[in-house]
């Protein structure tokens, strides 16, 4: 028995002998969720993509070649990694949010060493669940995007997927939240910056040059960053924002007098649940803002993992009926000229001679977004606290309303770049096409660039890529507008569905916002290639 | 003629086998040490979960392995032997099966992907041929192989594939064992083995990168040789 025990314990101890040992760990989770904190470190690597597979994914289909005709041949590979860091949501609450850090990698003396960072904000997002960092999602545009204009030539890519997004469960997002966007990227750069050091591809490092940009909503958070970086003392070398909201006041403005812009009504929710977070005083309830049809629900509409055509098929959304079709009788106690004129402002859009009344038209309908009432209470406080770029702009600098009252208008206020009289002190680009329905050009880059008309010469340029072609972007403008040119022939083609000419410029028109981006892309790298 | 041919050869293998017996009579436990050889086929599924590129079909295979055997066996009767082997656990070695690099850049056919050590005691009643004046026994047997994954590490090439630091996760696999083989009784309580066995392991895997979860089905229907001597007591 003795014997026995003795061989089965020599076995036993064979076993567990071999037994000692640990397995592999994942990365180092940092328990702090002060903002700024990177959650894991070092943070997923999605992919790795050398410069030839880059140019052959983009290559694979039509969209993804035109890109790369723009951005030219990638010079460096491209790491994509996914970051987690710790933000604060339009309330205050401390919330998880995502973005990417893109790496350039490769051989060439501009694919690693001292590298610059550009800070990116993407633009409106219906769709919750899109992860900017992730090259293998073919709908992530935007990403490959920004991988392939400025990763590819050697710039570090920083940029957010915003709260309310992929992971973030805050359950909104804080939509054109100026003070919660531009702290959110602060966020991801500080996270972003503690990544780098730790990823496989530590070869590139932070040069410590800054550039900030973004497109439409992403141009708005790219210059309320550049603002609350330049008030919080740090140093950014250059920005571009493009085709971003930047006079909301104004935009907004125009908007509620019928210049209704494509996007609306995904926009309206998005800017409303934003506002009443961040300051509790939108409504009291939805109802008191959007029609019957559509109340119920809309404050957790967007962002959705629906899609949007899906929202607009099963009627939780209109497409594009912002406003009712039977337009309010504004009756202003005392004044009837007031009540005239603002009973023919809020009409229907109807001037022939106006190129955009059928687009301003489309704004109107019945079942519709926003109640009248709601519209004329915004009209009234328009009145009598007047925006200085809408509906004509002042003489001189088209300053905002000094007290708006009404509680969405004032929301728009304190989120317009004009608020404070803050000027950028670092060159600035502001990049977008005249024509844009969306994100209209006049009202918001033409008025900021009259807003800083007074700045030192070469502080501000503006990049309308619809221009007649002159000066360093005149390749850019010529590009763009060759492209919409053949655009326009391919939808009169036989092959792009023989459409008459004013289908095709409908057509044109409807894609006009998306097509203004990869070319203010590269008004954007070519302007930060001087710094 | 094909009968008589068969009672012949029987009868002198009877004949062969008990004139190396011996007289004195099987102790009842045995323990043995010899070498397992480990001959692996696996069939994995492809890496499945987040951020997987579409269409690159990642899968792994494994290496075969050697390691030491260890066995305790309980004669039950004369025909019936309970035995309860292990192997030392070998460091099983996983290999990258598909594309030469994912997007031209990160290298996977033929690397080294993760390394586990594999706890695979096997509980099996056997059938032992003849009697104990025999000391050459065939015998069959089936059972239970229990398979436990440990020290689990991915490689650096395994975590360029993955995307980084990565805990591995290896269910552990209860499934069936089946082995055949031969003793032959040496004097003073020593014997020879050889067998040759089977069993069908099946474990799921999971790679978790930060809070990124990808998972793979892995099946081994092992196969292994043994050699060893035994001593019984």
């Amino acid at each position: 028995m003795f014997t026995m025990h003795r061989y089965w314990s020599a076995a036993f101890a064979a076993v567990l002998l071999t037994a000692c040992g640990s397995d592999s760990t994942t990365s180092t989770v940092n328990t702090s969720t002060a903002h700024g904190t990177l959650v894991e470190n070092p943070p997923l690597r999605i992919a790795s993509l050398n410069a030839a597979s880059l140019a052959a994914q983009l290559s694979a289909n039509a969209s993804g070649a035109q890109l790369l005709q723009l951005t030219g041949a990638p010079a460096c590979g491209v790491d994509f990694y996914y970051i987690k860091f710790w933000t604060v949501g339009g309330s205050g609450e401390t919330t998880q949010s995502s973005g990417a850090l893109m790496v350039p990698t490769g051989a060439a003396p501009t694919c690693s060493g001292s590298r610059p960072i550009v800070l990116y904000a993407h633009g409106t997002q219906s769709d919750k669940t899109v992860n900017i960092a992730d090259p293998t999602n073919t709908s992530n545009s935007e990403g490959i995007l920004v991988a392939a204009m400025y990763a590819a030539q050697g710039y570090i890519v920083v940029a957010p997927n915003y709260a309310g997004y992929d992971i973030s469960t805050l359950g909104y997002h804080p939509f054109l939240d100026a003070a919660q966007q531009s702290g959110e990227m602060m966020d991801t750069l500080t996270a972003a910056r503690m990544a780098l050091p730790q990823t496989m591809s530590s070869a590139t490092s932070d040069s410590g040059k800054l550039f900030i940009t973004g497109y439409s909503e992403g141009g708005h958070v790219a210059m309320a960053t550049l603002r609350a970086m330049e008030a919080a003392g740090q140093t950014v070398t250059a920005s571009a924002p493009e085709s971003g909201p930047y006079a909301l006041e104004a935009f907004g403005d125009a908007i509620f007098f019928g210049s209704v812009d494509i996007g609306s009504t995904e926009f309206s929710p998005l800017l409303t649940t934003s506002y009443q977070h961040a300051y509790g005083n939108i409504y009291k309830a939805t109802s008191d803002i959007y029609s019957a049809t559509y109340a119920t629900g809309i404050d957790t509409l967007l962002p959705s993992a629906t899609p949007i055509d899906t929202l607009f098929a099963t009627g939780k959304l209109p497409e594009t009926a912002l406003f009712d079709s039977t337009t309010p009788v504004v009756t202003v106690p005392g004044n009837p000229t007031l009540s005239a004129v603002l009973t023919g402002a809020l009409a229907v859009p109807s001037d022939p001679t106006n190129p955009d009344t059928p687009l301003f038209d489309l704004g109107f309908g019945s079942p519709y977004l926003i109640n009248n009432d709601y519209r004329v209470s915004y009209a009234l406080d328009a009145a009598s606290n007047p925006d200085g770029a809408v509906p004509t702009p002042a003489a001189g600098v088209p300053l905002a309303a000094v007290a708006p009252t009404q509680t969405l208008r004032l929301a728009f206020y304190k989120n317009d770049m004009r608020n404070g009289n803050w000027a950028p002190a670092s060159p600035t680009l502001l990049c977008g096409g005249d024509q844009d329905p969306t994100v209209f050009f006049s009202v918001n880059t033409e008025t900021m660039a009259a807003f800083w008309s007074g700045l030192p010469a070469g502080l501000i340029t503006v990049l309308d890529v619809n221009a007649t072609p002159a000066g360093p972007f005149a390749q850019i403008q010529a590009a763009f507008q060759q492209a919409g040119a053949a655009q326009l022939a391919f939808y009169m083609s036989a092959a792009g569905g023989s459409l008459s000419l004013a289908q095709a410029e409908e057509l044109l028109i409807e894609g006009y916002h998306a097509s203004v981006e990869p070319f203010c892309a590269l008004g954007a790298r070519t302007f930060f290639s001087q710094f | 003629m094909t009968k008589f041919t068969l009672r012949a050869l029987t009868a002198a293998f009877l004949t062969l086998t008990a004139s190396l017996a011996f007289a004195d009579e099987d102790p009842d436990n045995t323990f043995r040490l010899g070498a397992y050889a480990v001959f692996f086929h696996t069939s994995a599924g492809y890496l499945a979960g987040p951020y997987i590129p579409p269409g690159e079909n990642l899968s792994a295979t494994v290496k075969n392995v050697q390691t030491p055997y260890l066995a305790y066996l309980r004669k039950l009767s004369t025909h019936f032997t309970f035995e309860l082997a292990f192997g030392v656990p070998p460091l099983t070695k996983a290999y990258g099966k598909g594309p030469a690099t994912l997007a031209g850049t990160v290298p996977f056919n033929g690397q080294q992907l993760l390394t586990s050590r594999w706890l695979a005691p096997t509980a099996l009643l056997e059938y032992v041929f003849f009697d104990d004046s025999h000391a050459l026994r065939p015998y069959i047997g089936a059972g239970v192989n229990y398979s436990m994954f440990y020290d689990r590490n991915i490689t650096s090439a395994g975590e360029a594939i993955i995307g980084g630091p990565t805990r591995v996760e290896l269910s552990n696999s209860v499934g069936p064992a089946v082995t055949g083989g031969l003793t032959y009784r040496l004097p003073k309580h020593w014997s020879l083995m050889a067998s040759y066995s089977w069993a069908r392991v099946t474990s799921h895997l999971h790679a978790i990168t930060t809070d990124i979860v990808r998972t793979d089905a892995i099946s081994f229907g092992p196969t292994t040789f043994v050699a060893a001597v035994g001593y019984s007591f």
